[in-house]
């Protein structure tokens, strides 16, 4: 009985898959389908959503929209997040960590190496290295560099560091002074960087003793004497930075200076991450200069405040210079103003200068 | 509390444009400054939708999380509010934001920004409720009146939506299930997938598409 039914029940299989085999994708499609399960409906509304969301092609992402304004007909961006997640997570720790570091470096390497002293100590007699314009021009470009740095890095931190102590209201203040003043000194320190470009870009030309000079490290770790001429490679590295660099924040902040010429968003959070980046860079590398010209070498300051140096510290800084000077194939630049104030200036103007 | 939040309905949105214009009226925000706006995705074209965009209250909102000077605040309502007082008027929050929703009247030099102006909720600000100075910054504080932002309670087909997080979704659940998931291609929803029969409506639209 069991052995029957089983066997019929087999034959009705076999006849339903003969059935299933003779019938052809053709005639399927002919019948009436079943309902296609919801899941497999292809939903458009998600679909052009996710396209607006997403920015998948161009003519989903801009709309039309009656108000008037920067890209007020882009429904949803998205780089904004990232913009976001950029500057919270990396660029303010990071640049923290940077310029703090760069700090302690410097300090450090005080302790270990102590101010680089003229041997012989100096010998009062001096030499013009820079005139007052180009003095002035220092000054001038570094005044403005300082309160650009410190009205930006309160930009940058002070919500972390200073708002905690003073609190919103007083921050509020202190920050929208540091905006105003940021914005009406870069112009200011742009006018500083193109100046210096035309001023120092030929004495800061490469020349043949620099790799010397670098693969010597410049002859400050040891005792070893490194020639050099007017600038020597380091100061060469500075000066391309400081270009480089303040070419980088000047077009990165004029982008944000003036948001009346429409550049969207994008634009604006690219200028705001390289402005940052670049000015981090620019303070961490400000501290080397610093110190080098101010504790780290003695009698290296004078010759930006006086605008003369001592003899000796030419000799041993920059001993090619020394000889042109000495042998008068380099016109000291003093004007006679310079030339009355010097201090008994052993090596005298040549006649010839313009 | 409530979680208030904005919901627009783009299968309803007509771009009207009649909540720009509230609100601009209602909050009597400076010129140049548009705190909501209707924007047309695939205008003239068939599957053309708009929605109404304003602040959106974010729960982790991007515009607080970059403010250099923290001007941002989150009522025990869930609005994301800010202190024109604190603000510095330096557009990271402009930047950062997924709506374009933060504003800058031109001041001063060189058409640099002023102080940040934003939807509010009709939730004025940090000052006193229904002060003078409020107003003045601020615009309409409605919700203090016990009303919801007038964009959405004038809206005439009922497209914006403003309120109670739950109480918004609940009611476009509704819409949703009535009217299927979309009516952007009638033949799938109606016809094919049949997902329900849609209330009180009579036969079947076409399914050629």
């Amino acid at each position: 009985m069991l052995s029957k039914s089983l066997a019929a029940y087999c034959r009705a299989l076999l006849l339903t898959a003969l059935a299933l085999l003779c019938v052809t994708p053709a005639q399927v499609l002919s019948q009436q389908a079943p309902p296609p399960s919801p899941i497999m409906v292809p939903n458009p509304a998600s679909d052009l959503w996710r396209a607006v969301r997403q920015r998948e092609s161009e003519r989903d992402l801009t709309g039309v929209t009656q108000v008037r304004g920067v890209e007020s007909n882009v429904l949803i961006t998205q780089s904004g997040e990232e913009f976001r997640q950029f500057r919270r997570e990396r660029l303010i720790r990071d640049s923290g960590i940077l310029v703090g570091a760069a700090a302690i470096g410097v300090f450090l390497f005080y302790l270990i190496r102590g101010k680089i002293m003229v041997p012989g100590g100096l010998s009062g007699r001096k030499i013009l290295r820079f005139e007052s314009f180009d003095r002035s021009l220092h000054w001038f470009t570094a005044i403005t560099f300082v309160v650009l740095g410190l009205t930006g890095l309160t930009l940058m931190f002070g919500r972390f560091v200073v708002l905690p102590v003073i609190g919103p209201e007083a921050f509020g203040v202190f920050a929208n002074l540091s905006k105003t003043v940021h914005n009406f000194v870069g112009p200011a320190f742009i006018l500083g960087v193109v100046l210096l470009l035309v001023r120092f870009a030929a004495r800061n030309m490469p020349s043949k003793g620099d790799l010397k000079w670098i693969a010597k490290g410049g002859g400050i770790i040891g005792n070893a004497h490194v020639s050099a001429g007017f600038f020597n490679a380091g100061e060469k590295v500075w000066f391309w930075s400081v270009i480089v660099l303040g070419a980088l924040v000047s077009a990165t902040g004029l982008v944000l200076y003036f948001p009346n010429f429409g550049q969207g968003r994008e634009l604006m959070q690219l200028a705001l991450m390289l402005h940052g980046i670049g000015s981090v860079l620019f303070i961490a590398g400000s501290f080397g200069h610093i110190y080098i010209g101010t504790i780290g070498t003695e009698g290296s300051l004078k010759s930006m405040t006086t605008g003369y140096v001592d003899e000796n510290w030419a000799k041993l800084h920059h001993d090619l210079w020394y000889d042109e000077v000495a042998r008068g194939d380099t016109p000291s630049r003093a004007s006679s103003a310079d030339r009355a104030a010097a201090p008994e200036p052993s090596i005298p103007a040549s006649p010839d200068k313009a | 509390m409530a979680n208030m939040k904005f919901y627009c309905d783009a299968e309803r949105c007509i771009e009207c444009n009649a909540c720009v214009t509230a609100c601009k009226n209602e909050n009597e925000v400076p010129w140049g400054v548009n705190r909501r706006r209707v924007v047309t995705i695939k205008d003239g074209e068939p599957g053309e939708r708009s929605l109404s965009v304003a602040c959106m209250h974010c729960s982790d909102a991007p515009c607080e999380a970059v403010c250099p000077v923290d001007c941002f605040y989150t009522t025990d309502d869930g609005l994301v509010l800010h202190d024109k007082d604190i603000c510095i008027g330096c557009g990271y929050c402009f930047y950062a934001c997924p709506f374009g929703a933060p504003q800058f009247p031109e001041a001063g030099a060189f058409a640099s920004r002023g102080k940040m102006d934003k939807c509010t909720f009709c939730a004025g600000g940090p000052e006193d409720t229904f002060s003078s100075d409020e107003h003045k910054k601020y615009g309409a504080n409605r919700l203090a009146e016990g009303k919801l932002p007038l964009c959405a309670e004038m809206c005439a087909t009922k497209a914006l939506l403003a309120g109670d997080s739950n109480v918004i979704s609940d009611i476009y659940r509704k819409r949703v299930v009535n009217r299927g998931a979309s009516v952007l291609d009638w033949g799938v929803n109606y016809d094919k997938a049949s997902l329900r029969a849609p209330r009180g409506v009579k036969g079947k639209a076409s399914s050629d598409g």
